[in-house]
């Protein structure tokens, strides 16, 4: 630690500050540069799997959609939980297996509702 | 976890257990009426039990939480508020016709966020509390999405606050950084070890800085305020006045008692700079504008800067100026939306002044409720902002802050002006007919009534007979 | 029965609250109800603390009663306390007793008016303050009974705001006791300096060891603290204000401009007498001003027409009599002459308002007349009112009272020969002016006819205070005869004992002088408006004497003095002004806040990337702070 507190010490901050932009803008100028550059109509049409595409992609599609989407994200994540647990299961013994019970007890309650919300309905 | 440690968190382990019943009497498709009287009996228990668990503090769960004296007054002062909040949701709500129950749930997930910011003593749980009241108050915020302010208000906050919070983050890992931990009083031992205050960890401080600013609506952080407060349904608008911010002040306060922050020039300056131009844009801007939540917004920025005059000296009647300030600010705030809250009607929040005219002939109980906050708020005599003022003026000069002082005497006058203009213009006599179209049961119009009365009787009480909670707030130390 | 200190104030209050909020919506008996019940109630009680008070005289002859401190931030610690002495409770009996008879007299007297509950919330509300005022145990809370009997009057006085003369005299009465007011609170301000503390006691205490005898700063605190009584009290050069008072209602007169509130000031003096007796010339000053007040409002009585004017200047001029007893150290002669004084004026009021009433309305003396047998009760209870009042030997009890003033303005320490000069004639004047009153209302042949005669809830009063304008003066004999000296015994504690001057005097030859001066009054009245009415009216058709009767009429012409003054200097100065110089200053900050709200609320635009740039450049603004540094 530095004895003294001057504006020199602002040195490595400014610096790392440098160092982020300077990332930025020199591998977005790189690549701009270094990338061969072969332009035909067929290759600026937007690639779709090999598909044509037709019509706009930003079209409204049912929210149905959405809801289930980050259901599935919601409950997808949680479960992330679980491994670091499974892994130490031994260690935590049984105080582990009944805060595991509780948090996937609540969890299940989170899916209750969903249900009776009538959340994974499609009607 | 021992048995002790469950026995402490009470409050929070019955916020968060009711956030899950409420959602499961939604789910059972219980009526809005139920619900709501169920989550005020869950708010009035959890309230209790902060009172009730009063006896084992100081407590420490260790590294990441701590009660004390003034956390467990701050965690009862954000319930309390919470509870107000829910009394007069149910009128708010029940007219709009939307489906008003999870409001409920969301309500009790911000509290919990609120109460877990106050009693954090650790970054992690900093961090954790923010988020939680964070992300729930998106969705209240954006609850009548049918309103026109109200996506974008919802939009701004969630932009703003995950901005700031980036910030936040970025201070908390430069001082870890720094110092190695994340425990305040960890740091706080670091430090005094150290001749002078390293820059990285100033530069973190002051990073984080803003992230609290933000959450604070603290110049130059303010500029969501007007925005968020007129787009969000009027309950949400008086939490996030309070119970937000409140838990965001406390482990402010904790995180610079236990770093000791009041002895680094730097950290003074700042503070300085940020409370005097808070006092003076808040009250500045609030001062010709003709809308009732923006001018509370505006106002809520100046109080904080006026909460910040006891804060920087820290000094001995610091800890209890601020307790008492924040206890007047809130039941003044919590009375004055209140009343915005019941003349709302079911297309329009009662913001426009004009709503307010001649209010005193028509409803002379609402005016005279309205007449009492607005004077607390513009710090008159015989009203809690009063005795929370001149205690903040006390602290501040005890300390020595003579230029804090004096722009907090002077803001205060511009304040006036507007106030008194809110209640010139309930008293003025002409006839303006606009009958609130009662259409939820009369029951909880007496008792949202009642409630704001109640509160009247509060302000006056302090006022005229603060010292019992004076004594009391001094019994509140903070370890 | 000391618990039941705060009733006392807390009764008159709670009927006030009352008032102001239901009354409205009462019918006129319950308004009556719960207004002189009120006061009542709280006159019972103060009986009782008075009974145990005297019955077993607590420790130190004082009584405390912390009802609790307002608020404990750092050193300031304003605190509400009650502080009962024997000073204090002789004027809570007096407020409590004689305002319950003023209020029962009232239920009859305003019956008929539309603003009854308004006219009792500002009497009870008036009751309260003035109960604040001499309970007070710290400066704090008195100036705020002060400031709120000053409200109160000004609310009374200008009762039937119909009337503009009646809003003038509401405003003169305000502008002109302000005025005391404000010297007053300069005076509390000094004493809070000096002493760091505003607790009564605790001044008095520290003073002598903080002050020396004579020195400045005393002299300019006592004479502040004077102001402030000569403002209340309606004492030179402040009492222009006192005759105009007389626009509200009898009732309001009586309690208010005659027995209570205008006696303030000799409280003030009396409870701080300690700082005045610091100061040997500022208690000269008391001395002086009240003689010179006590013969120059006495001369203004002789020529009034108006009943309640001529009672209205003898209310200063027996205030005058108060203040010189003070001046010279009679405490005790002054707080003695105060609540006889209480008695007899509120009886002479409520007995005047009777006789206005029944004559429609009619305040001219010289359209009354010859209403000794119709209004007996009147007839026989003014009469007692104006024997007290003019002092008659032996029989009344005003003569016990400023017998005493008069003996001591001369025979005390600060006494002197030419004070005792301006008493004796003043007393004249108050024998001859009491009797040109009676003969002109009561006797001569009637030229009003009368309406309605007063009924029982009007007449019953007049009689109770009747008895005690007779009778009270019985509680303290002069030395010589009788040496009975219960009353000034009872405020011994509070307030020192009379110092006599060094050269022997007789007391007799003082009373037999006192008593043939005011029988010469009575006589001279006499002469002149019964028996010999034409040598009057010749007398009055010479020039001189006529100039002297208009001088007197107009009160000396100090309302024209003031005007030319002061009045007339400050309009032509605001008519210089009125583009009001310094207005432009306030004008400037309002225009520049107005503008830096212009400036600020441009920030306020409502685009994100806006508000986004703002967290940004806070974020530059902090660490640029930091890297200054």
């Amino acid at each position: 630690m530095e004895a003294q507190s001057t504006s020199l010490n602002y040195l490595p901050i400014i610096f790392q500050l440098l160092v982020a932009l300077g990332f930025v803008v020199f591998t977005m100028t790189l690549t701009h540069l270094i990338g061969p550059k072969r332009k035909t109509a067929d290759k600026l049409v937007a690639f779709e799997s090999g598909i044509k595409s037709i019509g706009n992609a930003r079209q409204p599609f049912s929210i149905k959609y959405f809801l289930v989407a980050i259901l599935f994200v919601l409950f997808d994540v949680e479960v992330i939980f679980m491994y670091p647990w499974a892994v130490n299961f031994r260690e935590f013994g049984l105080n582990g297996l009944i805060e595991m019970f509780i948090f996937m007890g609540t969890l299940l309650l989170g899916f209750i509702y969903i249900i009776k919300k009538r959340a994974l309905d499609w009607d | 976890m021992s048995a002790s440690d469950f026995y402490a968190l009470s409050p929070l382990l019955l916020l968060a257990g009711s956030s899950v019943l409420i959602m499961l009497l939604i789910a059972v498709r219980l009526s809005h009426r139920i619900i709501q009287i169920s989550s005020l009996l869950l708010f009035a228990i959890s309230l209790y039990s902060t009172v009730f668990t009063a006896d084992i503090l100081p407590y420490r769960i260790p590294p990441l939480l701590i009660f004390d004296g003034f956390s467990s007054f701050i965690t009862a002062l954000i319930i309390f508020s919470s509870l107000v909040v829910n009394i007069l949701s149910y009128v708010y709500f029940d007219e709009k016709e939307e489906s008003p129950k999870e409001y409920y749930v969301l309500l009790f997930l911000c509290t919990l966020g609120s109460c877990v910011l106050a009693i954090s003593n650790h970054f992690v749980s900093l961090f954790l509390g923010l988020e939680i009241l964070t992300v729930g108050l998106y969705a209240l915020i954006a609850y009548l999405r049918g309103r026109n302010h109200s996506i974008e208000a919802g939009v701004k906050y969630l932009v703003l606050a995950a901005f700031s919070s980036a910030f936040l983050l970025f201070g908390m890992a430069l001082i870890y950084l720094e110092t190695g931990t994340m425990n305040f009083s960890e740091i706080g031992e670091r430090l005094r070890t150290v001749d002078n205050i390293p820059v990285i960890f100033i530069t973190g401080l002051g990073m984080m800085l803003v992230g609290v600013g933000f959450k604070l609506a603290i110049f130059p952080f303010h500029m969501w305020t007007a925005d968020i407060y007129q787009g969000s349904p009027a309950p949400v608008t008086a939490f996030i006045a309070t119970a937000s911010k409140g838990g965001m002040f406390a482990v402010l306060f904790r995180f610079f008692a236990s770093i000791q922050g009041f002895n680094f020039p730097e950290i003074i300056t700042i503070l300085s700079v940020v409370a005097i131009a808070s006092m003076l844009v808040g009250n500045l801007l609030a001062l010709r504008q003709n809308n009732v939540k923006r001018i509370l917004a505006y106002s809520s920025i100046a109080h904080f800067g006026y909460l910040f005059v006891a804060f920087i000296p820290r000094n001995a009647i610091s800890l209890e100026a601020i307790s008492f300030y924040l206890l007047s600010y809130f039941i003044t705030t919590l009375t004055a939306f209140g009343i915005v809250t019941l003349l709302s009607v079911r297309e329009t929040d009662a913001e426009d002044i004009g709503r307010y005219k001649a209010l005193f002939w028509q409803h002379p109980i609402l005016a005279c409720v309205l007449t009492a906050s607005m004077l607390s708020l513009a710090g008159i005599p015989l009203t809690a902002g009063f005795i929370g003022k001149f205690y903040v003026l006390a602290a501040g000069l005890q300390g020595g802050f003579w230029l804090l002082a004096i722009i907090l005497v002077l803001s205060s006058v511009i304040g006036l002006y507007y106030y008194l203009r809110i209640i010139t213009i309930m008293f003025s006599k002409e006839e303006h007919a606009e009958i609130i179209e009662k259409k939820a049961h009369p029951g909880f119009y007496v008792a949202s009534s009642a409630a704001l009365v109640i509160l009247t009787f509060v302000i006056l009480l302090l006022g005229i007979y603060p010292d019992a909670v004076i004594k009391l707030l001094g019994g509140f130390s903070m370890s | 029965m000391d618990n039941l200190l705060w009733l006392i104030p807390a009764l008159p209050l709670v009927g006030a609250m009352l008032l102001i909020l239901i009354g409205n919506l009462l019918p006129k008996t319950y308004v009556a109800i719960i207004g002189v019940g009120s006061i009542t109630i709280s006159a019972i009680v103060v009986l009782l603390t008075g009974y145990s008070f005297l019955s077993s005289p607590p420790e130190g002859g004082q009584l405390t009663q912390t009802l609790w401190v307002w608020f404990e931030v750092a050193n300031f610690k304003p605190e509400i306390t009650l502080y009962l002495d024997s000073l204090s409770l002789v004027f809570i009996f007096v407020i409590t007793f004689i305002g319950a008879l003023i209020h029962i007299y009232s239920a009859g007297f305003m019956a008929e008016d539309k603003d009854y509950s308004r006219f009792f919330a500002c009497m009870n509300l008036f009751v309260f303050s003035m109960l604040i005022l001499v309970l007070a145990d710290n400066l704090l809370l008195l100036y705020l009974g002060w400031e709120g009997v000053g409200l109160c009057s000004y609310l009374l006085i200008g009762f039937w705001h119909e009337s503009h003369a009646n809003g003038y005299a509401a405003r003169k009465a305000f502008i002109i006791t302000r005025i005391g007011d404000t010297a007053m609170a300069i005076g509390l301000f000094i004493l809070f300096y000096q002493f760091g503390t505003l607790s009564i006691n605790g001044i008095l205490q520290s003073a002598p060891n903080l002050w020396p005898v004579g020195s400045a700063i005393a002299t300019a605190t006592a004479l502040l603290l004077l102001a402030g009584g000569a403002g209340k009290s309606a004492q030179l050069p402040l009492q222009t204000w006192l005759p105009d008072a007389m626009a509200g209602p009898s009732p309001v007169s009586a309690l208010i401009h005659a027995a209570t509130m205008v006696t303030a000031g000799v409280y003030l003096i009396a409870r701080m007498h300690v700082i005045f007796e610091l100061s040997p010339a500022a208690q000269m000053t008391v001395a002086v001003i009240g003689a010179a007040t006590l013969f120059i409002a006495g001369f203004s009585a002789l020529t009034q027409h108006d009943i309640k004017r001529v009672l209205a200047y003898s209310t200063i001029s027996q205030i005058g009599y108060m203040f010189l007893a003070l001046g010279v150290g009679a405490y005790s002669a002054a707080i003695f002459h105060f609540m006889i004084h209480a008695f007899f004026k509120a009886l002479l009021f409520l007995a005047a308002g009777a006789v206005i009433e029944a004559l429609h309305h009619e305040h001219s003396m010289f359209r009354m007349g010859g209403l000794k047998d119709k209004l007996p009760v009147v007839f026989w209870t003014f009469l007692i009112g104006c024997a007290s009042l003019a002092a008659l030997p032996l029989i009344s009890s005003g003569f016990y009272s400023k017998d005493q003033i008069l003996w001591y303005s001369w025979a005390a320490e600060g006494g002197d020969a030419i004070l005792w000069v301006l008493a004796l004639s003043g007393a004249f004047i108050t024998a001859a002016y009491t009797t040109r009153m009676m003969i002109l209302t009561f006797w001569g042949e009637s030229k009003t006819e009368i309406g309605h005669k007063p009924g029982k809830l009007m007449t019953i009063p007049l009689v109770v205070l009747a008895f005690f304008a007779l009778f009270a003066g019985f509680i303290e004999l002069p030395h010589n005869f009788g040496h009975f000296t219960l009353f000034s015994d009872l405020l011994h504690p509070v307030l020192p004992e009379t110092r006599l001057g060094e050269s022997e005097t007789n007391e007799w030859i003082f009373q037999l002088v006192a008593a043939t001066v005011t029988l010469g009054g009575i006589s001279l009245a006499y002469y002149f408006y019964y028996k010999q009415p034409q040598r009057l009216s010749n007398l009055r058709s010479s020039g001189a004497f006529n100039r002297i009767y208009d001088f007197w009429l107009s009160g000396w012409g100090f309302d024209k003095i003031y005007d030319t003054l002061i009045v007339k200097p400050v309009v032509y100065l605001a008519n210089i002004n009125r583009r009001d110089i310094i207005d432009q200053i306030y004008n400037a900050i309002t225009s520049g806040t107005t503008a830096l709200y212009r400036l600020l609320s441009f920030t306020q635009s409502g685009s994100l990337r806006w508000y986004v740039m703002g967290l940004i450049v806070g974020a530059i603004l902090i660490l640029t702070i930091q890297i200054m540094l």
